[in-house]
This record gives structure tokens, sequence and C-alpha cells, in this order.
């Protein structure tokens, strides 16, 4: 099959990502008043085998980052500002439609957080399942019906044959997610873009999940993008992990040195508001508090020099002096594999980063 | 599925029930009720006493002295398939033979006190004999019986006389219309040799006698019917007592003919219409909403939105008179027939049409009635394509941004497909609801429709039996239109039922 | 979030009403619902076959007196209905004071409806004093002869109690006007009082003979008013010109132009119609009115308390569903009186479901929500836990719907006259566009063109208003049309 075969070469060749996002802004039309911009220039990358964890508060743009890919953003209202998704040597923003068809549960499958309104309440889970199948692979009916049993196997619903002919509304919200899995996973695409996969689903099924998704990765060289809000599931799983806030990347780092020593003060705060069991303290700490005490800021040195971590509600007065007032933002590459988003200060326009790209070891 | 449309049908029940009572409520308490159009019938008669013998035989036959409940319970006995009481018999015209009632009692009996009651003994023949018996003792019966109710009348009558020459003080106790109600008078000396006593008195004498001979000859009629000279309808289940039979609508009386018989021609008529209509109403309807909703905000859906909205804003009876005076009327283009469902020559026609051999071309019984229908259905259609198609468009939209379309898109499912194996198969579910709002709508616009162009079904019918206050009519057509209209729904809630898998049967 | 799109909110209504007036469709339904409602006002001051002033002269032209016809001609409710019109429309718009613009309508609605309530509550208490039947009913709109004045006196000094008692601070400020229309009111009805009513044919043949000398209105012609003479004359003729009026040549009356024609009977078509304005308008309002206080209340009763009585109600609500009310309205008109009242209390009664439903869903959701249930831990009383939290919340669709029901009941008028199910002695535009085609089997146009056209424009006007309120305000909607 054509994904095995460019899953086979790019991996043995890692320096190449499977699916990178250079520099995207995505905006919405708002009806009245300015449009929303919901990305603002952000970039990551993917490599097969690897997964990616994006993690971020609610409404900073990981949903759209992802929809960006596959193209599934409405538009209008959305609209593509500026950058390129690249995937396969080809930008999936300029991808035709019809090249695009392709691309949409054949190469790249997503599944999507909402379970329990994603699926078509009028058609059996198997006629949904088998309609992927179909769609991207040359089998008879028969044959569809073999794959889809079998992917529902896989994610573990028991009774595969019989639950083929029930409705979703038959369905537990677990359940339902895990169909989900199943149709997204049933064509072996080489990517799997995953939106909060295991939100709706208890912590045995989240760990079974999670394990088969790993297990797929390693036998098929899938890569995945795992959006999520639990720090838990990113340690467990993640490789690399990319923080985003308000439409823009903060953090940008292989996972155990983002845990081990987190840069930007918005993750900083992210990670000290989870109650460690070692730690005794008398109470949380928010974010808020944490972001914005002024010496959070301070001391962070990258090649360039010495640079002020980006934060849009930082005071006027502790702003540093910009290069173009109109780009205040950076990604910098502050020290091998560790990037931060930063103000845009002189010294950071005049040595700019490479794309974040953190190959498999 | 067998208890759910079972349940369903039960439940139909009491709302045909409510929309009867209403509707006869309505009726019968309106001001002049049914008596304006008895009145309308008598006023055709010169002699007044004689106008009111007419009535009061008339109120006698309808029973329209009675209490409102009592009459609709009565109504509805005869309606209800379930029947109670002495089975009717089936004459061989067809008509409903039922036992001859009780006759009222007699007025004034504290003044003028009733004759005794008694048995008469009578023996019926057998045989053919019997139904030729039973024939002369029910007109008998219906003749004596006519009389005492005229002479009950004439005593009332009578005491009106009398409380009018009395004058002032009595004179306030009569109603409006100047009839006197004996009960109201039980006070009022009766001795004297006043000219109008004189006269109260012979009244009340002729009433015992018509009494007298009206109760023999009733009980003589019972005997008879209850020997059965014709079969019993329906099915019995215990004899003169419970019976299964088909609704009775009672008889006309503007026109004098079971009210079946004029439903039975009318109501096919009726939804012919709108079973043309229908199909019309969606095949345009839904394909402009659903491409609306693909170009939103684009031209075709402002101006289909536009052209939909100005239509919806024409009331049928202005399109039907535009319709007659510029495109029927040979004053201008007359190209279409002016009224009626056929020509006049439908009877001779052949059903397809056909060039004889002198080359002329005969339309046929079928395209004549295209041809005649088409004005009335183009009334009834329009209005409904705004409706649908707009709700189509918002089913269309919503579906659109649901999360299931962007599965299916996800999923790498063509936008062609989308649309029409997603999108629009969720949509169709609110056009099934949608059914529900316009079809009683449309059942409706077609009783204007029918009277407009003169269209011989339901809408003209109780039209008619409006303006003659025919209540047995009125109710048969409300009873009808309402269980039409019932059954249609039920018709698109099974459907919704077999669309929308979340629907449990029960 | 905080970053992203954040934007200033809009009151609720500020911001519907916005979108509402950026749609032209609804502006220029509104321009024609304003001019609808000037005609139904003032209809009787602009076409009327009697006389505004009418001077009988002597044998040498010397003016021996003066009557005001026309003034005599006006019923209690033309009188309310001008004034109000005439004074509280421009203190809506252009008047100061402490009160905003909504205060000021609010002020002059609840004022007309009082002053009308008055009248009908006089009516009533003149019927029930002659006994005389529906007619004295009828009387409020064309009482010829009564204690009217007095009618509409009370009627104002209730009106002036009735807005006094519950605010009482900027008191002094609405007096003013209030007072103003009381005086002019009996100023203008002491001028008209005990006048008996002139003889129309007398008149107009005094006039050609120079016996009196008339100041006419701007139509000359009265929707009552009918001529055998006159029957099917086309628009634009004048009377002289027409075969069997010629002998009027050279008088003012056969130098009249009848504009848009006469209908079946010899009435004035433009006169007509010009007043059947007020019947479509009121009825319209009414019957939507009665509609809509049942509708949200039933609903609301349904809604809120669920249980047995949502169970028993939502049954009324599906018989009245499932019947073509259409047909059942006809039977309705076709055996009740026919009468103004009746038929704005029918349609009223025939189609409050809609607005039921409405409020029930709406009831049924807020229910569960918190500031409701809060509202109800605090302790207050069910009554005000409805009015006071609930019903602000449940009855906007409701508010939007009604211009649609609005349009419906002014389509049903038109065709419950059109059917001759119409109030007697009214004119209606369903009743002329009826004699369009009437018995003789000939197509008068401009009985079916013109009545026609003022139907449709009405009708369109209110939808058009109605899909510019419904698009603005209802949510989703809003987010499709994105
Ligand atoms: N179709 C749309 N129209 C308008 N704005 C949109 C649309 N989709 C997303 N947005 C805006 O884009 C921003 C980012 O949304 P996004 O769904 O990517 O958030 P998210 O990071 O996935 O949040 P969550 O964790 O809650 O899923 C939000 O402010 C949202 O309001
Ligand atoms: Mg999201």
């Amino acid at each position: 099959m054509a994904a095995h075969d460019t899953i086979a070469t790019t991996a043995s060749q890692p320096v190449e990502p499977l699916m990178s996002v250079e520099d995207l802004a995505v905006s919405f039309d708002n009806g009245s008043g300015p449009r929303i911009q919901a990305v603002a220039g952000v970039s990551m990358s993917v490599y097969p085998r690897q997964t990616l964890a994006v993690v971020g508060e609610s409404g900073c743009g990981k949903s759209v980052t992802a929809m960006s890919s596959m193209q599934l953003i409405p538009r209008p209202p959305g609209r593509f500002d500026s950058g390129r998704i690249m995937f396969e040597g080809r930008n999936l923003l300029e991808l035709p439609e019809r090249e695009m068809l392709k691309v949409r549960g054949g190469k790249i499958a997503m599944i999507f957080q909402e379970p329990m309104t994603s699926l078509n309440p009028v058609y059996t889970i198997g006629d949904q399942i088998m309609e992927a199948v179909l769609l991207h692979q040359a089998v008879s009916p028969d044959e569809a019906a073999r794959i889809a049993i079998k992917a529902m196997a896989d994610v573990g619903i028991r009774d595969p044959e019989g639950r083929m002919r029930a409705y979703p509304h038959q369905f537990s919200g677990g359940m339902r997610q895990r169909v989900m899995i199943a149709m997204a996973l049933a064509c072996r695409p080489s990517l799997l873009l995953a939106d909060e996969p295991t939100t709706a689903l208890d912590v045995t099924i989240q760990k079974q999940i999670l394990e088969l998704l790993r297990g797929l990765q390693q036998s098929t060289g899938m890569g995945m993008m795992l959006i999520t809000h639990n720090l838990g599931v990113v340690a467990e799983n993640a490789d690399v992990v990319c923080c985003m806030y308000a439409g823009r990347v903060v953090e940008y780092a292989p996972v155990t040195e983002l845990f081990d020593r987190p840069l930007h003060p918005y993750t900083r705060g992210l990670f000290r508001c989870i109650p460690g069991l070692s730690e005794l303290r008398n109470r949380l700490v928010t974010v808020e508090e944490v972001v914005t005490d002024p010496r959070e800021y301070q001391g962070l040195r990258s090649e360039a020099g010495p640079v002020v971590p980006w934060w849009p509600f930082m005071d006027q007065s502790q702003r540093p002096s910009l290069d173009d007032p109109s780009r205040p933002y950076a990604l910098v590459e502050v020290s091998p594999n560790r990037w931060v988003g930063c103000w845009r200060t002189p010294e950071v326009a005049r040595h700019p980063s490479r794309p974040p790209r953190i190959a498999p070891a | 599925m067998a208890t759910y449309l079972l349940r369903r049908l039960l439940l139909m029940i009491p709302t045909v029930l409510g929309i009867t009572l209403m509707v006869f409520l309505l009726v019968a308490l309106a001001p002049g009720g049914i008596g304006a159009g008895l009145a309308v019938q008598g006023g055709q008669m010169s002699d007044t006493s004689k106008v009111a013998q007419m009535q009061a035989y008339l109120e006698d036959r309808y029973g329209l002295n009675d209490n409102v409940f009592v009459q609709y319970a009565r109504w509805l006995g005869r309606v209800s398939p379930l029947k109670f009481g002495t089975t009717p018999l089936v004459a061989p015209t067809g008509d409903l033979v039922r036992e001859p009632r009780d006759l009222p009692e007699p007025v004034m009996t504290w003044a003028f006190p009733a004759p005794a009651a008694f048995v008469v003994q009578y023996t019926v023949p057998s045989g053919d004999a019997l139904i030729e018996d039973f024939k002369r003792l029910q007109r008998e019966a219906e003749g004596t019986r006519r009389t005492y109710v005229g002479s009950v009348r004439g005593m009332k009558d009578a005491l009106a006389d009398h409380v009018r020459a009395l004058g002032a003080p009595w004179t306030a106790r009569l109603e409006p219309k100047g009839g006197a109600d004996p009960e109201r008078f039980r006070d009022l000396s009766l001795d004297g040799d006043a000219p109008t006593l004189v006269k109260l008195r012979s009244a009340a004498a002729a009433m015992h006698a018509s009494w007298t001979e009206a109760e023999a000859s009733r009980q003589r009629a019972t005997i008879a019917f209850l020997a059965r000279p014709y079969p019993a309808a329906g099915f019995e289940i215990i004899p003169n007592a419970f019976s299964l039979g088909a609704p009775d609508f009672g008889v006309a009386f503007s026109r004098n003919r079971p009210v079946w018989d004029l439903i039975a021609t009318a109501l096919p008529v009726t939804i012919l219409i709108n079973f043309i209509a229908f199909p019309i109403i969606y095949l345009v309807a839904v394909p402009t909403g659903v491409l609306a909703s693909v170009r939103r905000g684009g031209a075709f859906d402002v101006i289909s939105g536009l052209m939909f909205l100005l239509l919806y804003s024409v009331p049928v009876v202005l399109t039907g008179v535009f319709a007659i005076g510029f495109l029927a009327n040979n004053q201008y283009l007359g190209w279409f027939p002016v009224s009626g469902l056929h020509d006049s020559a439908a009877a001779t026609m052949t059903f397809m049409p056909y060039t004889d051999v002198a080359g002329t071309w005969h339309r046929g019984w079928l395209l004549d009635m295209v041809w005649h229908l088409a004005l009335p259905v183009l009334c009834l259609v329009y209005a409904g394509f705004a409706v649908l198609s707009k709700q189509t468009r918002a089913a269309m939209l919503e579906n659109f941004s649901s999360d299931y379309v962007r599965t299916a898109r996800a999923k790498g499912v063509p936008s062609r497909d989308v649309i029409i194996s997603h999108v629009l198969r969720n949509s169709l579910l609110p056009l099934i609801t949608m059914f529900v709002g316009i079809f009683p709508a449309m059942l409706g616009g077609s009783v204007v429709v029918e009277r407009i162009f003169t269209i011989p079904g339901m809408g003209s019918l109780v039209i008619e039996a409006i303006n003659l206050r025919d209540r047995e009519l009125i109710l048969a057509n409300t009873f009808m239109i309402s269980s039409v209209s019932l059954l249609a729904l039920l018709l698109a809630d099974i459907l919704y039922a077999l669309c929308d898998p979340r629907v449990a049967y029960d | 979030m905080r970053g992203i799109g954040a934007q200033e909110a809009k009151g609720f209504w500020a911001d519907a009403w916005d979108r509402v007036r950026r749609r032209p469709g609804a502006m220029l339904g509104m321009a024609w619902i304003a001019v609808m409602g000037f005609f139904a006002v003032f209809a009787p001051l602009i076409a009327n076959a009697h006389p505004i002033r009418l001077e009988r002269l002597g044998a040498e032209g010397q003016v021996l007196s003066v009557e005001w016809p026309l003034l005599a001609y006006l019923s209690p409710t033309d009188w309310l209905l001008m004034i109000a019109t005439a004074f509280g429309v421009p203190w809506v718009f252009f008047g100061a004071g402490r009160l905003g613009r909504s205060g000021r309508i609010g002020v002059l609605i609840g004022l007309t409806m009082q002053a009308g309530a008055t009248i009908v509550l006089a009516a009533l208490l003149i019927w029930a004093a002659e006994g005389s039947g529906i007619e004295s009913l009828e009387r409020l709109t064309r009482l010829e002869s009564g204690p009217w004045p007095l009618v509409l006196a009370s009627a104002i000094i209730a009106a002036v109690v009735a807005i006094a008692v519950p605010i009482a601070a900027p008191l002094a400020r609405r007096i003013g006007p209030i007072l103003g229309a009381a005086a002019l009111g009996f100023v203008l009805s002491w001028l008209a009082g005990g006048q008996s009513l002139v003889n129309h044919e007398q008149v107009i043949l005094d006039e050609a003979a120079g016996k009196v000398r008339a100041t006419w209105t701007l139509i000359p012609w009265s929707s009552q008013y009918t001529r055998s003479d006159m029957v099917g004359i086309p628009p634009g003729t004048r009377v002289a010109d027409w075969e069997k009026t010629a002998s009027f040549k050279g008088t003012p009356f056969g130098e009249r132009r009848v504009l848009l024609g006469t209908d079946a009977i010899g009435g004035d078509v433009l006169g007509q119609m010009l007043w059947a304005c007020r019947l479509s308008i009121s009825i319209g309002l009414v019957s939507t009115g009665i509609s809509v206080v049942l509708g949200v209340t039933i609903g609301a009763l349904m809604g809120f308390f669920g249980g047995w009585v949502d169970l028993l109600l939502y049954r009324v609500v599906e018989i009245f569903m499932s019947v073509p009310t259409l047909f059942v309205l006809i039977v309705a008109a076709g055996v009740l009186p026919r009468n103004t009242y009746v038929m704005m209390a029918i349609i009223g009664f025939f189609s409050w479901t809609g607005a039921a439903r409405f409020t029930r869903a709406e009831f049924l959701k807020l229910r569960k929500m918190d500031f409701v249930q809060a509202a109800q831990a605090a302790g207050l009383p069910v009554r005000a836990v409805l009015f006071r939290h609930m019903l602000p919340n449940g009855i906007t669709p409701v508010l939007v719907d009604a211009s649609f029901a609005i349009a419906a009941a002014i389509t049903i008028e038109a065709t419950l006259s059109f059917l001759g199910l119409g109030p007697d002695g009214q004119a209606s535009w369903g009743k002329l566009l009826s004699s369009a085609t009437a018995a003789t089997g000939t197509f008068v146009w401009w009985l079916a063109v013109f009545p026609g056209l003022a139907i449709f424009l009405s009708v369109l006007s209110y939808n058009m208003l109605g899909e510019a309120m419904r698009d603005a305000i209802d949510p989703k909607l809003r987010k499709a049309a994105h």
C-alpha cells in the first residue's frame, strides 16, 4: 500500500518529518467586529512513530490547527492567513479538494473531541466504519465489513459483529469514542490527529486505548498528534510536547526535558498547578500567579542573547523594545531542541531560528 | 409497532371527540342556532302557524329541544361504531330504521292532566306481510307523531295568546320572540271563560287526543319493529343491547339526503386535490432549500428566499381571483376552465387523449381533469413552497455545521455525498415533522380553493352547510376533515419512526 | 478566553433592533404598516360622504346656518384613535422629559388601551341597560347618537387615573398632553353635540341646486355610501361622464372623480379601501394579542407546572394543532354573529397554540436553569418566579412570531370576508375582492387589483418584519447565517 511505502522510506531516513506545520495563521469572520485570530503563527512537526502532544488552555487553537491540516475549517467564515502544512512534500493548505479527499481518512485520520455528536445518528455503526473503508481501499463490501469488524475488535468493542448493526444512540459515550477511533484506524493512516481522544473514557479504557494506539504506532509507523488537557497522559505517551497559548506556541520541547525544566512562565505555571504527590503544599498555585510575576521572565538566554518570554498580557512597562511592533512574537530555539515563544526583540529578529523539529532518537 | 399504532389510533379518539364537541357547541349555542336554517326553510310557507308546526316537527325530529350535551351524546351514539341500545335495522333501500322514539310528554299537566298511560296489544303478521305491516305502521306512527308535536306547539301558542291577552305583569315572562314556556306559568290561574282561555282548553283537548292516537301507533310500530321486519344493521353482539356498526351521520336536512352520500362524493375530490398538491410542494421546495443552503448567502439563496416570501404573502383568495379573472375568464386569456372538476361532456370522453380519423384532437377524461385542476392546485401549492424550503434550508444549515458531517468529511467523503447522504438524510426528519404543520393548513386552504373554483369537494359542501345551518352536515364534515387530517399526521409519525432509528415504538 | 475576539456586549433588544434596521425589506414593511396605520386612524377624516362644513344658503346666497356633519358622525373610537395619534405619536418621537422613548411608547399604549377599555366598558353598560342585543355593541364603532361625549370624557379620566397611579414622579409632565387631549375632545364633542346627521342624497341635490355650500373631505365617499346609478364605474372616471349620472354635469358632484372605480353595488372603492385599513389592522393586532396572551399563559402553565397539567393541556394543544384551523374558523365565523369583535375573538382563540408551544418549550428549559431555581430557593412566590424571572426570557420567540401571526390574521380576515363570513356593514378588502368575480361572471379588474394589492402588501410587510426579527433574534439562525 502506498501509505506504507512512504512510511517505510521516511522511516529509514529519519531527518524528514511526516508533517510539518509552518507559521500557520487562521482567522474567523465574526460577522460584525474584527476577525477572530484563532491561530496566529504556529509551527510544529510530527515524525513517523512519534507522538506530538499539543497542550494549552481551552480555545487556544489546538483543534483549529489540527483541522486546518485536513482543510476541515469551514471557509468562510474561516480563512488561512499565512503559513503552510507540509505532508509528503505537498502543502496541505493548497491541495485541491480532489486530492484532499484521498488524504482525509486515507493518509491522515482524525478523532474528534465530541464523541456524543460525531457519529451520524441515522446510520448504523457498521455502515459508518465501512463507508471510510470503501472510500479508501479497493475492497468488496464483504471485505470492508470484515475490516470494520476487525477494527472494532481492535479498539476493544465486544461482539463486534452484532454491534455493526447498532445505531450510535445505543452506545455509551466511551463506546462511541472507540467507534470513532476504530473508524479512524480502519484505513491504516500514516498520521493520526487525535483531538482529546480519551476525554470521554474512564481511566482503564483510556489506558487501553492509548496502549492500543502506541502499539499501532510501533507496528505501522504511524505518527500522532495528541491533543489533550491531561498532563499525565502527556507524560506517559508523548515524545514531544507543544504548549500553546492564544493561538501561538509558547514552548516546544521533548517531553522529559519539558517536565524536568519548563522554560516559559506559562508552562511553569501549568506544571505547578498539578498537585504533586511528593511535595506537600499548603495550597494550589494558579497559572495566573506565575505568569503575572515579573521575576518569572528574567534570565532566559539563547544563542542570540537574552530573550524575554512572550506573554500577551505582560505589562506595557516590562515589555522589551521590539524589532517590528506588528510582529511581536517569535519562536526561538533557546538551546538545542528547546523552543520558547519570545518577544521579537531586535536580537531575535537578527538570528532567525529553525522551525521546531525534534526527530525521534 | 402494532401496539404503537394501536395506541396512536386510540389517542386520536379524544382529539376527534374534542373537536366535534367544540363545533357542536358552536353550532348549538350560536345565536339563532340551528333554528336559523329551519326558519329559512319554513319561510317558504306563507301561513305562520304552519311554519310554527313545521318548525316544531323539525325540532322534534332532530331533538333540538334537549340539552346540548344530550344532543351531542345522541350524535356520538350514532357515529360511534360501538352501538348501545336497540339494534337498528336496514331497510331494503339501504336506509337505517331505528326503533320509534318515545313521545315527548304533554305540557301543562298541572292544569290539564295527561291521559292515563296504556299498553296496546298487537299481534304482528309473519313473513312478507310483516314488512308491509311495518311500513304502514311506521308511516302511521310518523304521521300521528307529527300531528301530536304540532298540537303541543299549538298549545303553547294558545298559552302565549292568553298571556298576551292578560297583559302587563304576565307578558314579561314571555320569551323574547313571543313564545311561551308553559313551565313559567305554573301559577297562572286558568279559571274563567275568556275567549283565549276557551281556545287554550280546546287546544289541550286536541293535544290529549292526538297524544292518545300517537302513543297507540307508536306502540304498535314498536312491536312490529321488535319483530324484525328487516335484518339487523351491523354486527349484533348482545341482541338489542350492544352491536357494532358503521357510523351513521344522519340525514342532511338541507338536501334531505343521507350525509354519508354527500361526503362520499365530496371527500375523494378534496383528498385528490391535496394529494396532487403535496408531491408538487415537496418536489419544488426541498431541492430549492437544499440548493439555497449549499450556496448559502449566494444569489440563488437570496432570490429564492425573497421569491418564496413574496409568494407566501399572497393570500389564496387573491391568487384564486386573479387566476380566474386573468387566466380563466374569457374577457382576458381564457386558457383554463373557470369552475368545476370536469367538462360537462366528461362522461362521454375516453380516458386517454387521442386523435380521431378526422384529425381532431380530443383531450380525453384524464387531461380534462388535469386541465380543470391546474389552477386550483396552483393556488394550493405556492404558499407551501416558502414554508418548506425555509425549513429545509434551516435544517440543512444546522446539519452542515454538525459534528457528524465533519466526521464524514474527515473520512474523505466527497462533498456531494456529504450533502446527500449525510446532511439531507438527517434533514429529512424535520421535513417529515413539517408535514404535521402543513397538512391541516392545506386541508383548510383547499376549502377556500374549492369554493373559489366551485369544485364539488368538502369545502363547497361545508360552506353550503354553514349557510343553511345544517348541523348534521357541518358535524359530519368536521368529523371527516379532522379524521383525514389525523390519519395523515399518523402517517407522518410512522414515516418519522421509520426514518429515525432513535424513535422507539413503545 | 481573554484575548481573542472579545467584544463589547450590547443590550439584547438594542442589538436585535439594529439588525432589523439594517434590512431594507423590514424598513419598507414598517413604512407600509405606518401608512396603513395612518389611514386606519384618519380614514373617517379623509374619506367620508359627510361634508366637513355645511352652509345652508338663503335665496340670495346668504348663509342661514352652519353645520358640522362630519364631527357629528365621528364615534368615540374615532376620536380616541385620532387624538392618541395626533398628540401621542409626535410626543413619543419628539417629546422631552425624563421618560425615554420606550417609556413614552409605554405610556401612550397604556393610555390608549385604558381609554379603549373604558369605551368598551361604557358601551357594555349601555348594552346591559338597554338589552337590545349585539347591535348596541356595534355602536362602539358607529355610534350615531348617544351619550358618547360622556363616554369619551370618562375614558380620558380613567386613562389619567390609570397612568397617574402606578408611577407618580414625572406626573406633571404627562398631565399636560392628557389634559390637552381631554380639552380638545370636549371642545370637539361640544361642537358636534346634538346635531342630526345629514342625508347625503339631499345634500348633493341641494348643492347642485345652490341651496347649500359644502366643504367635503379629500375623498368625498364613505365606505357605507352607495348609489345604484353608480355601479361598476371604471377607475378615474368623472361622475358626470358616467352615462347614468350624466345629469349631474356641471354640479360639484358631477365634477368628482371616482379614483379607483366603484364596486358592484355602487360604492367607492378607494373610500372603502381606506376604511378597510382599520378592520385589517385592528383584527391583526387584537386577535394576535388575544392569541399571544392565551398562548403564553397556557404555555407558561404547562411549562412551569409540568406533570398532569402539562399532559392535560397539551392534549388540548394537540387538538387545535391537528385540526385544519381555517376550516374550524370558517364554521365558527359562519354560525356566530358577523361582527368585528366576534371575529377578533375567534381568530385569537383558534391560533394560540403556536405561542403556547414556544412558551412551554422555553419554560421547560428555563425551569431547570440555575437562576430560576435560585429564585425559588430564595423563597419567592410562584407568581414572582413566573412573571419576573421566567416570562421575560420565555416570551422572546413568541414576540418574534407575533409579526407572522398578524400577517396570518390579516389573511384570515380577508379570506373569511371573501367567503362572505366577514363582519357585517364594514368595508373590507376581502369583501371587495370577492365582488371582482361576482355572480354575473364578468371579471371587474379594479376590484381585484387594488384590494388585492393592499392585502398583499400588508401581509408582506408583516412577514418581512417577522423575517427580519427572526433572523435578528434567533441565535441558531444567526449562527447558521455565518
Ligand atoms: N467555526 C468557527 N467560527 C468562529 N470561530 C471559531 C470557529 N472555530 C474555532 N473558532 C475560534 O477559534 C479559537 C480556537 O478554537 P479551538 O477549537 O481551536 O480551541 P481548542 O484549543 O481546541 O479548545 P478546546 O480545548 O476547548 O477544544 C476559539 O476562540 C474559537 O472561538
Ligand atoms: Mg478543541
